[in-house]
């Protein structure tokens, strides 16, 4: 029987045990895709982003108005079990005979405190993938120690060049590590690992290390070093295959135009759309290695040239004739940016309690098997009852008991 | 039938160049075939630096050497209509196909899709790129810095009035590749399934909206516009130290319970001062954004990092369990005890330099699945002989495509 062809993940079951950022983010890729995430949480141990802003329309007020928490959960359902109860564990166990992916962000030995570290798990169900993430690996002499995306930014190498020279290093003013860089390996590592069991009929353990993986998207500093004993200093915002390559100030608050000329053509490009100021001319900045040797004046007679425009405007005319350029969107911009817009990649999902709010899909696009943003973030718990009743046979009175003993709150 | 512990029951082609390499990279890491095509004037890749040895050359470049080691590598034009006939007879046995050409140039040529797709109904094909395939700027020409810029990752690198800076590694290329390797493969699996492959549409400026972190929803749900973290006192803050920088984060919203062991940790190093920080002020997120409350945390505690390396004040904020780490640098990435430990560092002997390049390990570990680098990164056209022949081409016949132009057989 051929599967429901309109999901890519149809029947995939995954048991969701994490928490914060990456686990939430790589699940969220797959419910989009089809999969059937099972999030659980309890109220004595709800996922910690639930506290975390921003929160709908500023007030947080119990565990169900983040924004950080609902944009890295929809499309799951959420069921509470208290996984300290040992009564709960025979629930867990029928999940996981169902699953086909068991993930877990824990300290190592938190599942295993459970009995359901990958040795009991896989005699329960020898096909699941179990995976798990830590953020420098199981083993080694800092395996135990602590950090944020921050952190790891900076460990990984990428904070240091993200600085302008002469100044602090910056980094992504986010915990850009856990966004992307942890949740895309991970989510390679699973579908790696579904790929070889479609073969081998088994399942395996999957072990992210969140440094491996972000060390394996910005390698060039510590390889630079190696080779030539090079240190990679602050990159600022140059290039060295292109001039000018930089940002500059546009009208309006905090507004810029990013702008990146590689080729000769683009060059001539960018002097007709000046119209061709005599500046320009000048035969020093003919070629691109006389623009990098000059780039600070080229920069501030384009800072002096774009700082009257208006970007939007600017943007569109560069582009037009052939030059990469672009406004330095704010999110506002990006939400209500006209491509992305036709590109479906926001959304907005109806939630109990926050009403109508954004979510963005994952930046793949299916031609067969679109990615589909159905359901708001779980409450915690909101499909306690339909999962042990629809998918795990629960009985009404089991589950009516299993509430009073405390197991599901 | 796949050898156990690897993907080698998969083929791919990559036809990417500068932007795209990386989503093939992931799969050659665990064993599949990965031919990568290289135009007829070469990889741009290869004119990349930085360089093995610093020397410029079309083998030294070390992106193109990282992006592409454990390909087959093979040279030919798609200009010419043998060297069309030869793409797709590569497509026809092909697992997943990369490609990162500008919208319709493929089409242009008479290589859509829907042509690959008759001629293998499970084919995936996967194109990447600044835009997307379509879209209002779908035929307009992109970079990494203009597509972090529009796609709204660049605004968050930077405070208050600041220019954002950008961040090292093409980021918003290796985002849209580290995607398409994940869509490919949930397409690649659904292909499997069904016997039904497809199209995966993967562009620069939507992978950089998976970076946003809250700032969408901060707009979305309370109006504001958020910029970077970075100048909040202890939450996120970059200090000096005497041989570079330390990334802190001694204490997040209102958690004391993150705020005492740094206390602690000031009290026990001695800290001159240390009391100041043992007070409720800190725990106030508005006193710690406050000049007032920055400039005193970086006065007293930069007193005391400057006095110290990043490795030592690493490891003593660790023991305290304070999240502490290291700017690090290239030198500190190769001596970090850490990795050196599982031995990630794995030297890679590039022949046509005559040395080794060192490169990252694997990002995971698998049960039975087996990471490796593969050979060194294929010289102009290596392989192009030796694939034309598993396609069925005579010798005869790929001396004559040779000759005219239409591949590129590296003379060995």
């Amino acid at each position: 029987m051929l599967p429901n062809l309109s999901k890519a993940l149809e029947g995939i079951v995954v048991c969701d045990f994490s928490w914060v950022g990456a686990g939430p983010i790589a699940t969220n890729v797959l419910g989009q895709c089809g999969a059937e995430v099972i999030k659980i949480e309890s109220k004595s141990r709800p996922d910690l982003l639930r506290t975390g802003g921003p929160f709908k329309d500023g007030f947080n007020d119990g565990l169900e108005r983040s924004g950080y928490f609902a944009n890295r959960n929809p499309n799951k359902k959420g069921i509470a079990l208290d996984m300290s109860h040992p009564k709960a564990r025979a629930v867990a166990v029928r999940l996981i005979k169902k699953s086909d992916i068991i993930i877990n962000n824990f300290r190592v030995g938190q599942m295993e405190k459970w009995g359901l570290g990958w040795d009991d798990v896989q005699k329960i169900n020898p096909r699941i993938i179990y995976v798990t993430m830590s953020l420098q690996g199981e083993t080694g002499p800092q395996k135990s120690y602590m950090g944020f995306g921050v952190n790891l930014n900076a460990l990984c190498g990428l904070t240091a060049q993200a600085c302008f020279p002469g100044e602090r290093p910056f980094g992504t003013g986010t915990n850009y590590t856990d966004h992307v860089m942890a949740p895309s390996h991970t989510l390679f590592g699973i579908m790696a690992a579904l790929l070889e069991r479609e073969q081998t009929g088994k399942g395996q353990t999957v072990a992210i290390s969140q440094l491996k993986s972000a060390i394996s998207m910005a390698p060039m500093s510590a390889m630079a070093y190696a080779a030539n004993g090079d240190i990679l200093g602050p990159a600022g915002l140059g290039d060295p295959n292109a001039a000018p390559h930089g940002l500059f100030t546009t009208l309006g608050y905090r507004r810029w135009i990013a702008i990146a000329v590689f080729s000769e053509g683009e060059w001539q490009a960018l002097k007709k759309v000046m119209g061709n100021p005599a500046w320009a001319e000048d035969r020093k900045l003919g070629t691109l290695q006389g623009r990098k040797d000059n780039e600070a004046a080229l920069n501030d007679h384009m800072e002096a040239w774009t700082r009257g425009l208006h970007g939007d405007q600017l943007m569109a005319e560069l582009l037009r004739n052939g030059v990469r350029a672009g406004v330095v969107n704010d999110a506002r911009g990006a939400i209500e940016d006209g491509h992305l817009r036709e590109r479906g990649f926001w959304s907005y999902l109806d939630h109990p309690v926050m009403g109508r709010t954004l979510y963005n899909r994952a930046p793949i696009r299916l031609s067969k098997t679109p990615l589909r943003m159905v359901t708001a973030a779980p409450l915690l718990g909101q499909h306690t009852r339909e999962v042990l009743k629809g998918m795990l046979d629960y009985t009404d009175e089991e589950i009516a008991t299993l509430t009073e003993e405390k197991v599901l709150v | 039938m796949n050898k156990c512990g690897s993907l080698s029951n998969l083929r791919i082609i990559d036809f990417t160049g500068e932007l795209g390499p990386y989503a093939s990279k992931l799969y050659t890491g665990l064993g599949a075939d990965v031919i990568h095509i290289e135009p007829i004037t070469g990889d741009p890749l290869r004119d990349v630096g930085p360089f093995y040895k610093n020397q410029a050359g079309k083998e030294s470049s070390l992106q193109f050497v990282y992006y592409n080691s454990g390909k087959r590598g093979i040279a030919l034009d798609l200009n010419k209509k043998n060297g069309r006939e030869l793409f797709v007879e590569l497509c026809k046995d092909a697992d997943l196909l990369f490609e990162s050409f500008p919208p319709g140039y493929l089409e242009s040529l008479g290589l859509s899709y829907d042509v690959l797709s008759a001629v293998n109904p499970k084919l995936v094909q996967t194109s990447i790129t600044p835009f997307g395939s379509f879209g209002p700027y779908s035929s307009y020409p992109g970079s990494d810095l203009t597509c972090s810029a529009l796609g709204g990752f660049l605004y968050l690198a930077g405070i208050d009035n600041e220019k954002p800076v950008r961040a090292c590694d093409n980021q918003s290329y290796r985002m849209a590749e580290v995607y398409a390797a994940v869509g490919s493969s949930i397409a690649a699996l659904f292909a499997q399934r069904t016997g039904v492959g497809q199209f995966v549409d993967v562009s620069c400026m939507e992978a950089v909206g998976m970076a946003l972190e809250t700032a969408a929803q901060c707009w979305d749900l309370e109006g504001v516009l958020r910029r970077g973290r970075g100048r909040e006192a202890g939450t996120a803050t970059i200090h000096p130290c005497k041989d570079g920088f330390v990334a802190l984060v001694a204490i997040m919203g209102r958690n004391k319970v993150m705020w005492d062991p740094f206390v602690e940790w000031m009290k026990d190093e001695g800290v001159e001062e240390w009391e100041i920080f043992d007070n409720a002020n800190w725990i106030n997120a508005s006193y710690r954004e406050s000049k007032e409350g920055y400039d005193l945390f970086c006065r007293i505690f930069e007193r005391f990092s400057m006095k110290h390396t990043k490795q030592y004040l690493y490891d003593a904020g660790q023991a305290h369990r304070v999240a502490i780490s290291p700017v690090s640098n290239g030198k500190d990435l190769l001596e970090n005890p850490q990795l050196n430990y599982h031995e990630f560092w794995k030297p890679l002997y590039h022949e046509p330099v005559g040395g080794e390049v060192l490169c990252p390990g694997p990002p995971y570990d698998f049960g039975s699945l087996k990471w490796s680098l593969g050979d060194f990164a294929p010289i102009f056209g290596q392989h192009t002989a030796e694939v034309l022949v598993e396609c069925g081409y005579s010798r005869d016949e790929i001396n004559a495509l040779d000759r005219e132009g239409v591949i590129h057989v590296a003379k060995s």
